[in-house]
């Protein structure tokens, strides 16, 4: 599809949501109070939870277990859990909204959790959980549920940057260690590739936001956006990360395909050993293990490649209730069951590439020591890196856009269509201007 | 002069497998790829060095491909039939019959191609949900039991059958509906293998919509079952991805392949006369 005809049909898409939404709007309050307000001590009738992309082994007899344990505890309780694959949640559960069909607990990530919000989706959890469960969660992770002062979503598993490099690759430079801020990036990507013969570092752009979150760590606690204004383009580590990148791409240190920087892309150019090293997450290695075993057994995990105290953003799944929800009370309870440190355990063990959100379940012996693989040890660096890291980023109205800009200007710069100076420029004007029209006075 | 004849000749057939390469060259990296055995890379040469079924066998098992493709079955046995009787009753009085608003029936009918998907699927949720076929198999099909695209299929196929013949059965005493069926029909049966092919094929890897209308994973179908293999967790496994994807291609393949003769001859059908 077009880029154009692209953006129509998802503007008439939401547009189509929004009216059905609104449509929908005046029962949905009305039916989730009386909902709530028929509260009996015993929970009964019907829960349902759908998770994202989780589908298959070894999660179908995770989320078995889960089912089995609840239902037990609430015998006339039938808990059902559906799979949806993640990049149509969001789109399922507003479809869901316009109708009766509604899933009672939704696994969603900070972006679809915060649109879904905007437009009513979602239950206000602020005064349904108690203080010891809110307490109970990672600082970083929970405040990743908030949207316009709300708490909407309880963290569940996340997922921290970490790097990956080719130990072959490394080796043959003759480097022992990954860089720990960008001047070193440059400089191992350009004796790597002085030894390869191939380009070697990659960044990943997404839909831009892997660049705002850069922007963010390299501002080192300073915001990038501070009362609505951007304040950016004077920062000296942004503008030399800009500046650096720009000059790895022309010098064919990053590979070409980087202006479309896509995480797939990423990994394809990894597994195919024409990149040597770039920041993830753990998650990163997965298709690596099937598709290249080799590169996966020369692959080794380190720190970010920023410095040691600046702040990581992390990669938050969530689990929210709808507001259409028919059994609210039963939605929270087994939130709360699957959320508990206990479970958040299990499945971080299960799972073998994420981190719990519940401070009890990261003090296990599990996380200092998870094994000797490859992906073990990317989550031991991970698990240090968490110290560090919180969410980043503020949902705002528009956040698209600022993704979507940020993608542009950094494609832009990298393509040397502009200086790394004109691009900050132009990017702080586009986001003052998208500010200016939504009026939010944030800071991040 | 006969060597300008061979020339071309060479240049023709380098053409042509030059064409063939790029058409039928993805789907042969994806059979290789799907080859591959475990320990290999899906970069390292084109050809599996230990060719292996297990991909196959593992996609089946992990994408639960027993249960969806069955689901995938019978929504495509249903739609397939269901969308050529009715689009063929509703095309022939739009092509034959005299009526008041024929024109505003036909251009309403066209109109509806114009509207995306999107835009009308959550009050299709809403409706389908009210009329009891959520997770049926009758509700995944119901987009498909009459499109908009069938009826102007069929109405350009019928605009070709000669009105001669058509009014020869009626003065033998043949009434409207027996020379629909005894003299039309027959005659835009290529027509109607081409809309079986495209309602197969449409059918067949439908997504979003038996995605949306489905609240139980039981009743998701094939190509709900890819996306979940490519967007798992833990990211995507190519080689199984690429089994899955061979796995799903060989019925709409099988079928084309059966029926492409009539289909050739009846996909120039609409162009001809409007």
């Amino acid at each position: 599809m077009k880029k154009g005809t692209k953006k129509l049909v998802t503007g008439l898409f939401t547009a189509g949501l929004a009216f059905g939404l609104v449509a929908c709007s005046g029962n949905e309050t009305s039916n989730s109070e009386e909902n709530r307000s028929e509260k009996s001590d015993e929970l009964s009738g019907e829960v349902t939870l759908w998770t994202a992309s989780l589908a298959g082994e070894p999660f179908d007899t995770y989320f078995d277990n889960i089912e089995k344990k609840f239902e037990e505890l609430h015998p006339d309780l039938d808990v059902i859990i559906e799979d949806i694959p993640q990049n149509e949640m969001e789109k399922k559960v507003l479809t869901s909204l316009t109708g009766d069909d509604v899933p009672d607990v939704v696994n969603l990530n900070p972006h679809y959790m915060s649109n879904i919000a905007a437009q009513g989706g979602l239950l206000d959890l602020t005064e349904l959980l108690n203080e010891e469960t809110k307490k109970s969660f990672v600082e970083g992770a929970y405040v990743a549920g908030f949207y316009d002062e709300k708490l909407y979503a309880l963290p569940w598993y996340l997922t921290t940057t970490v790097s990956w490099y080719n130990g072959d690759h490394f080796e043959q430079a003759g480097i022992t260690e990954t860089p720990a801020d960008f001047k070193g990036v440059y400089e191992t990507a350009k004796a790597v590739t002085e030894a390869t013969g191939k380009p070697s570092f990659y960044q990943v752009i997404n839909d831009g936001n892997t660049i705002i979150e850069k922007m963010a760590t390299l501002a080192n606690g300073g915001p990038i956006v501070k009362d609505g204004k951007a304040v950016f383009a004077n920062n000296k580590a942004i503008l030399e990360y800009f500046t650096l990148t720009q000059k790895m791409y022309q010098e064919g240190l990053m590979p070409q395909e980087n202006a479309e920087g896509s995480f797939s892309g990423g990994q394809e150019l990894y597994m195919a050993g024409n990149v040597s090293f770039l920041e993830s997450g753990v998650t990163f290695l997965g298709p690596i293990e099937s598709g290249a075993p080799d590169i996966y057994a020369a692959s080794k995990a380190g720190q970010p490649l920023s410095g040691a105290d600046a702040p990581m953003n992390v990669a938050v799944m969530n689990f929210a209730v709808p507001s259409k929800s028919q059994n609210p009370d039963a939605a929270v309870a087994l939130t709360e069951f699957v959320l508990n440190a206990e479970n958040q355990l299990e499945f971080a063990k299960t799972a073998g590439t994420v981190l719990p959100s519940t401070l009890e379940s990261l003090e296990d012996d599990y996380f200092q020591n998870p094994g000797d693989s490859q992906k073990a040890l990317g989550m031991l660096e991970a698990s240090k890196s968490l110290e560090r890291s919180k969410v980043l980023l503020k949902a705002t109205k528009n956040s698209a856009l600022l993704r979507e800009s940020a993608k542009n200007a950094f494609v832009r710069n990298l393509q040397g269509k502009v200086t790394p100076e004109e691009a900050l420029k132009e990017l702080e004007a586009e986001w003052n201007e998208s500010f200016e029209k939504t009026d939010e006075k944030v800071t991040f | 002069m006969k060597s300008k004849i061979l020339g071309k000749r060479i240049s023709v057939y380098v053409l042509m497998v030059l064409i063939t390469v790029i058409t039928v060259g993805p789907f042969l990296v994806t059979l290789f790829m799907a080859l591959k055995s475990p320990g290999e890379g899906i970069y390292e040469g084109i050809l599996p060095q230990d060719p292996t079924m297990v991909n196959f066998i593992d996609s089946f098992e992990k994408a639960n491909f027993g249960t969806y493709f069955l689901n995938t079955v019978i929504v495509t046995v249903m739609a397939v039939p269901l969308n050529l009787l009715f689009c063929s009753l509703a095309a022939y009085p739009l092509a034959r019959m005299d009526f008041r608003g024929r024109g505003l029936a036909l251009a309403l009918i066209i109109s509806t191609m114009m509207v995306p998907f999107q835009l009308y699927m959550a009050p299709l949720f809403q409706i389908a949900g009210e009329l009891g076929l959520r997770n049926t198999h009758l509700g995944l099909v119901i987009l498909q039991v009459s499109t908009a695209f069938g009826i102007f299929l069929m109405r350009q196929a019928y605009l070709r059958v000669p009105k001669e013949l058509e009014e020869s059965a009626y003065l033998d005493g043949a009434n409207k509906f027996q020379v629909w069926y005894k003299i039309a029909l027959p005659i835009v049966k290529p027509t109607i293998i081409t809309l079986a092919i495209y309602t197969f094929t449409f059918t067949w890897g439908d997504y979003l919509w038996p995605l949306l209308n489905t609240t139980k994973s039981g009743m998701y179908t094939l190509s709900i079952g890819l996306a979940q293999l490519s967007q798992n967790f833990d990211g995507s496994n190519m080689k199984l991805i690429s089994a899955a994807s061979i796995l799903t291609t060989i019925p709409t393949l099988l079928i084309f392949i059966w029926l492409q003769k009539y289909f050739v001859s009846g996909q120039t059908d609409g162009a001809v006369k409007g």
